[in-house]
């Protein structure tokens, strides 16, 4: 007898995402000259790769366990099972699809939910109203936002999902992280109890020591940044970020990695920069555009402007002890949670993001910061203006704010981003 | 006697008062706080008058803008601006926890913007509660740590000690303020009320605004003069419940009472949610572990993000419970928390076949008349 997951597919928007990444991945080898955006070609080629093994795991049958990018994809690899990230998954249809997520976005809307509430949600959760998407269960911290705690019970409630929500505490103290590590514990053994596996603590520790590897490479990387013509591009920055869901945890993140090191690496002797002369030097505090990931390329070529890094690329946790015994590595493992970019900056007073932001203007000879107000995220709502006055006041840099949708073009059209940057750099060359 | 003109009625209008002058004029401390979660008991011990933070009758927020984004709560902001004009001045410290994520970062907004030694010259103390998101056994251990180290930060502070037995004292007082606050509930949901849905809000204003012990006294004179007053004839209008987001000006309330409808019950923080809780309290052994149960345990708000369950039992319970018409959901806009509470709660109230208004709004709402026709043909609707 044919057993319902083999009728049917359960993952249709990794489907789509994998017709839509082979179809990118293509134009850019037939298309783009040899040197042309390494970034996009290695890590269009390395997503295209696991998705492609996502949807083979998905036919033979193993659980479909939806996470939110705040639950590192490599802590469960301690399952056999086919990850979906929630806030990724919309996020990378945005990017990729004629139409982005958008469909989706209004799908959902339309049954209810806040126009104002965080998009990154909104897709997988139209997809889900539609049964695209069909969870076995679901895991999530509780953070970064109002959005997780608000959109979150859609799943559990309306959708019948099991929604296991490992708490994580506001505020970075000692008894957070034992808090936290038993936390993240408690939540893979209800997981393994909703899929009927154990956690396999040994393949979880594989996964960590990928991670681990990533690291010391990432922070290479990083170093090379501070180099004058900054010798990685600004498409690098979006290609991480979904690199650090998809690829995460598994081998193919540390090749994308050393590739991209090999040609930052190059570029820095040769004192190269992507888009010919780096005019301006810019770090991007917040998140980049996603629904318009050709807004890097057009910053590199058209206005010299390098994004130096977003959120998704100066926040990296340390490696997590994985030589020593379970409650240290889940104590590292808590760690890692809380630094998780965006969580990092949501689980304390906002003193500490904008002190670093001043260390990495300094550090980095920043020109001037761009502050991508996303309308979801009103946990950063009150941070720009204190931003700016900082900015201002201790390294004498200017910070353009931009109120948009980053996963929506239909709030603010790419066209008048552009616009507003266009102005902002006249302003400062 | 008309509650209209009660003075204890018209504390809700302002955001100072006289019992507040009267409590500084004997060198006795106020912490402002926004939140229902934190411990109000613990302050009332520590010799401290827990004020609840506001912005009833402020109509812009151009202050606040500037340091808040558009697409934050204009209550919270309402909030800030009021602050930022001084009208909170009078506060010697706040307590701020992560309710939403609108007023948790008030903290650093009231640390470096509003009582920063340029704006204020008294010492304002400054304290965070962080509170689980989920109901959990670990959860209510963590909280209750929490709520024992503010006790020691407390009394540091005020060099103060706060004793097990100011504690039950202090909790037997806000037992019974509870109690007063649950009569006069049922003098509004009853078949021909006593109260309107107008004055059980201003009451619950004007409570978290002065010290208890006159609360206390306040209620209890107003539950005896209400005695004396004659049942309201409300059969011609249609009686609805109100859920959701803060409501802290009563201008909203009115809108509905005079649309023809006449609010019965809520489900907001400001009202039952604050008070409705009967849990068994035997706090005598262990205070401060019973408090915790009590905050952390009682019908939650939407920042838990495992409770929507117990919400919709008690909202279903609240309907039948006041005999309601008709459901106004309603948010503030930008708060994601309610909205998708409502969300879930107008698909699953399907089921009771009970009408559903859901609407957006914001904290001051400067045009009425578009709300005003929205609730008029909702309540036209309900048969």
């Amino acid at each position: 007898m044919t057993r319902a997951h083999e009728m049917k597919n359960r993952i249709i928007p990794y489907q789509m995402l994998y017709e839509a990444i082979s179809g990118t991945h293509s134009l850019v080898e037939n298309i783009l000259p040899d040197h042309g955006i390494p970034s996009l070609r290695m890590g269009l080629k390395h997503i295209k790769s696991v998705i492609n093994d996502f949807i083979l795991k998905e036919k033979e049958g193993l659980p479909v366990i939806g996470h939110h990018f705040a639950f590192p994809t490599e802590f469960l690899y301690a399952f056999d099972c086919v990850p979906v990230c929630v806030e990724a998954t919309s996020y990378l249809l945005s990017a990729l699809l004629p139409d982005g997520s958008e469909p989706y976005y209004d799908l959902i809307t339309n049954w209810g939910h806040p126009f104002h509430t965080c998009s990154s949600q909104k897709g997988t959760m139209g997809m889900t109203l539609d049964d695209l998407f069909q969870f076995d269960a679901i895991i999530t911290p509780t953070a970064p936002c109002d959005n997780t705690y608000a959109s979150y019970p859609f799943f559990r409630y309306h959708k019948k999902i099991p929604v296991i929500t490992p708490d994580l505490p506001f505020l970075k103290e000692d008894k957070s992280y034992p808090y936290l590590g038993e936390q993240i514990k408690l939540g893979l053994e209800e997981l393994g109890r909703v899929i009927g596996q154990e956690p396999d603590y040994d393949k979880l520790r594989k996964a960590i020591e990928i991670e681990n590897q990533v690291f010391s490479i990432q922070m290479e990387i990083f170093e090379l940044k501070k180099a004058l013509p900054c010798p990685v591009e600004n498409m690098f920055n979006a290609m991480a970020a979904a690199a650090s869901i998809y690829l995460s945890g598994r081998p193919e993140k540390i090749t994308f990695y050393e590739e991209m090191l090999s040609v930052a690496k190059q570029r820095y002797t040769l004192k190269e920069h992507h888009g010919g002369e780096e005019k301006i030097r810019s770090i991007w505090p917040y998140m980049i555009i996603f629904f318009d990931l050709a807004l890097c390329e057009w910053l590199d070529r058209e206005l010299g402007m390098s994004i130096l890094f977003d959120i998704f690329n100066y926040n990296f946790a340390e490696p997590i002890d994985t030589t020593s015994d379970l409650e240290t590595m889940l104590y590292g493992m808590a760690i890692k949670t809380m630094e998780a970019p965006m969580v990092k900056q949501s689980a304390e007073f906002y003193y500490s993001f904008i002190d670093e932001c001043v260390q990495l203007a300094k550090e980095f000879s920043a020109d001037c910061y761009v502050f991508t107000s996303h309308i979801g995220c009103k946990q950063f709502g009150s941070v720009p203006q204190i931003l700016r006055e900082a900015l201002r006041d201790e390294v004498g840099i200017p910070m353009l704010l931009i109120d948009l949708d980053v996963g929506d073009k239909r709030m603010t059209s790419g066209k008048i981003i552009k616009d507003k940057i266009k102005l902002f750099a006249q302003t400062l060359l | 006697m008309n509650l209209k003109d009660d003075p204890f009625l018209n504390i809700s209008n302002s955001i100072t008062n006289p019992y507040i002058e009267d409590w500084q004029a004997l060198n006795k401390k106020i912490i402002g706080y926004y939140c229902t979660y934190i411990p109000e008991e613990l302050l009332h011990a520590a010799g401290i008058l827990p004020y609840r933070i506001r912005a009833t009758g402020n109509k812009d927020t151009e202050l606040a803008d500037t340091y808040m984004v558009r697409f934050t709560c204009s209550f919270v902001r309402a909030t800030l601006d009021l602050a930022l004009k001084g009208a909170y001045n009078f506060m010697d410290g706040f307590l701020i926890c992560n309710s939403c994520d609108h007023s948790r970062r008030m903290f650093e907004l009231f640390d470096l913007k509003v009582f920063n030694k340029e704006n204020i010259d008294k010492k304002i103390d400054r304290f965070y509660l962080s509170i689980p998101h989920i109901i959990t056994e670990e959860g209510f251990n963590w909280y209750l740590k929490e709520i024992e180290e503010l006790r020691e930060e407390l009394e540091s502070a005020y060099n103060c000690e706060i004793s097990g037995e100011k504690l039950n004292h202090s909790i037997d007082i806000y037992i019974q303020n509870r109690d007063l606050l649950r009569d006069l509930h049922k003098l509004q949901i009853q078949e021909f009320p006593k109260i309107t849905g107008t004055e059980a809000l201003q009451i619950s204003m004007a409570n978290a605004s002065v010290p208890k012990e006159i609360a206390n006294k306040e209620l209890k004179r107003i539950l005896k003069d209400l005695k004396k007053k004659e049942e309201m004839d409300v059969s011609s209008k249609k009686r609805v419940i109100v859920v959701g987001s803060v409501v802290d000006n009563i201008d909203f309330i009115q809108l509905i009472e005079n649309s023809g409808a006449f609010v019965a019950s809520d489900f907001i923080c400001f009202g039952t949610r604050n008070f409705h809780d009967s849990m068994d309290f035997d706090h005598g052994a262990n205070p401060l572990k019973s408090l915790t149960k009590r905050l952390y345990y009682r019908i939650s708000c939407p920042r838990m993000m495992d409770d929507h369950e117990n919400r919709l039992n008690f909202l279903k319970a609240e309907i039948k419970h006041a005999n309601i018409d008709g459901v106004i959901l309603q948010r503030i806009n930008n708060c994601d928390l309610h909205g998708c509470d409502n969300m879930l709660f107008t698909h699953e109230l399907k089921e009771l076949e009970i009408p559903v208004l859901n609407i957006d709004r914001e904290s001051y709402q400067a045009n009425n008349t578009r709300l005003q026709t929205r609730i008029e043909a909702f309540i036209e609707m309900i048969k």
